[in-house]
């Protein structure tokens, strides 16, 4: 029997249209949900650390190897990159007078479920200063074809904020404005928390 | 200058804010930040040659800025389209920016003023062109800039599309900085990952001011540069150093004027 080749062209195309079309979207709002024990565990292990000693974590490679951390002094700002399993690491910890019983956890926890990037934001509302906790993850299940939103990005924000009718973020109460978080529009998730799907996890 | 009367020019900048603004600028010079994602990089790295150097005559030519609308800033007049005068003060989701009016006019002013082969097919500016072509800064540029409005002289070496070439970078960058302010062109994908792509277009987008560089121990490399705002020292390679580095600016106050503009 002869292959028919232009049934086989016509599946090929339609494969690659529903392969497009399919909705990150989706998997990205249940991404919450199903990580949401983890994810808030991360969030305040944090913030709680970020009040004493200010600090940014990113996994530079993709398959979480390396991690580079920013330990924020006073007077400048140190990166460093250590292999996950280097002792190096825990010694810069203690270095910049961090707890590695709570630092190291956070870390391993951030591997585990494929977080890539943490960070304090400052943004700024009326002329006040606000922050956020910035997650960025890079699920694995998301390595689809011909999608080129690669990062689920959440936001923290330690308010309420206000949403349109469509579950975007607002700048604020007063402003019908997109608040635009690295030029990414967000949506909500709760109250307190947004998402987005990125191209970049910073 | 304790007081300052508000500017018809610049209708959503209040003088209380541009002061303190510029108070800050001139008491903290490392915290002027370009803001959160936009292309105003160029802008704030040459910002640090009249906050170190001369804050005296930037204070004094912000103010004329600020009163006039227009200042003569060493060899030209800059005289910002109303277009600008309506967005300054009115930048918004860029984070630190957002609470330095009197930086959103220099900034705007800047890239208003000077253009470069980036900027060819976005020449007027339109609210969210602060983040694209339109301020955008390739590297001649960036020198011509420096050259014009400041008493600085500069030498550069490198190009907006090929890596610079030493024999030893490290060595040539710090014997640069023994004898002047060292500006440098980088990949900013380099500098701050953002993304795991394997393949990344090695492509120059983003001014940092070294501080210092120093070998250590393990044979690493301690860069110490000025951005967004703060100091950070970044470990690196010598390979990630020639991977990084696309242009480097050295510049040396001139000797022939006692004062600078």
């Amino acid at each position: 029997m002869r292959p028919n080749y232009p049934l086989i062209l016509l599946l090929g195309c339609m494969i690659v249209v529903c392969s497009s079309c399919f909705s990150n979207k989706k998997l990205a709002a249940n991404y919450y949900y199903e990580n949401e024990a983890a994810l808030n565990d991360i969030e305040q292990s944090y913030r709680e650390l970020y009040k004493y000693k200010p600090f940014s974590v990113e996994f530079t490679d993709r398959d979480l190897d390396y991690v580079s951390i920013t330990f924020i002094t006073e007077k400048l700002k140190y990166i460093y990159e250590f292999g996950f399993n280097e002792p190096r690491l825990a010694d810069s910890i203690q270095r910049f007078q961090m707890d590695t019983a709570t630092v190291l956890p956070l870390l391993r926890k951030m591997r585990e479920i494929h977080c890539v990037w943490i960070n304090n934001l400052d943004y700024y509302v009326d002329g006040q200063k606000k922050n956020m906790t910035f997650l960025s993850m890079k699920p694995i299940l998301w390595k689809l074809p011909f999608t080129n939103k690669k990062y689920y990005i959440l936001t923290f924000f330690n308010q309420p904020q206000y949403f349109d009718g469509e579950g975007r973020l607002l700048a604020n109460r007063k402003q019908r404005r997109l608040r635009r978080i690295n030029d990414d529009v967000f949506k909500r998730i709760n109250d307190k928390v947004c998402y987005a799907l990125s191209e970049r996890f910073r | 200058m304790d007081t300052l009367s508000a500017s018809k020019y610049w209708p959503h900048v209040s003088p209380n804010e541009f002061l303190e603004n510029m108070n800050n600028n001139i008491n903290e010079p490392l915290r002027i930040h370009e803001g959160n994602n936009t292309n105003f990089c160029s802008y704030a790295a040459l910002s640090y040659l009249p906050l170190h150097f001369d804050p005296l005559g930037y204070a004094k030519n912000m103010v004329d800025l600020y009163r006039n609308g227009k200042v003569q800033y060493g060899r030209v007049l800059l005289t910002p389209s109303p277009e600008i005068k309506e967005a300054a003060g009115r930048l918004a989701f860029k984070g630190e920016l957002d609470i330095r009016p009197a930086d959103q006019i220099w900034f705007l002013t800047l890239a208003d003023h000077f253009k470069g082969y980036l900027n060819f097919f976005d020449r007027h500016f339109d609210m969210g062109d602060e983040n694209g072509f339109w301020a955008a800064t390739n590297f001649s540029k960036f020198n011509r800039m420096i050259r014009a409005l400041f008493n600085f002289k500069v030498k550069a070496k490198g190009s907006d599309l090929i890596r610079i070439r030493t024999d030893d970078l490290y060595t040539y960058l710090k014997e640069k900085l023994q004898t002047g302010t060292v500006a440098l062109f980088v990949n900013n994908m380099t500098l701050y990952q953002k993304d795991h792509r394997v393949i990344k277009p090695g492509i120059p987008t983003h001014y940092i001011i070294l501080e210092q560089i120093d070998e250590v121990s393990n044979g690493m490399i301690n860069i110490t540069y000025w951005d967004y705002g703060a100091l950070s020292l970044q470990q690196v390679t010598r390979a990630f150093l020639e991977r990084l580095i696309f242009g480097v600016s050295h510049c040396t106050l001139k000797k022939s004027r006692k004062h600078a503009p």
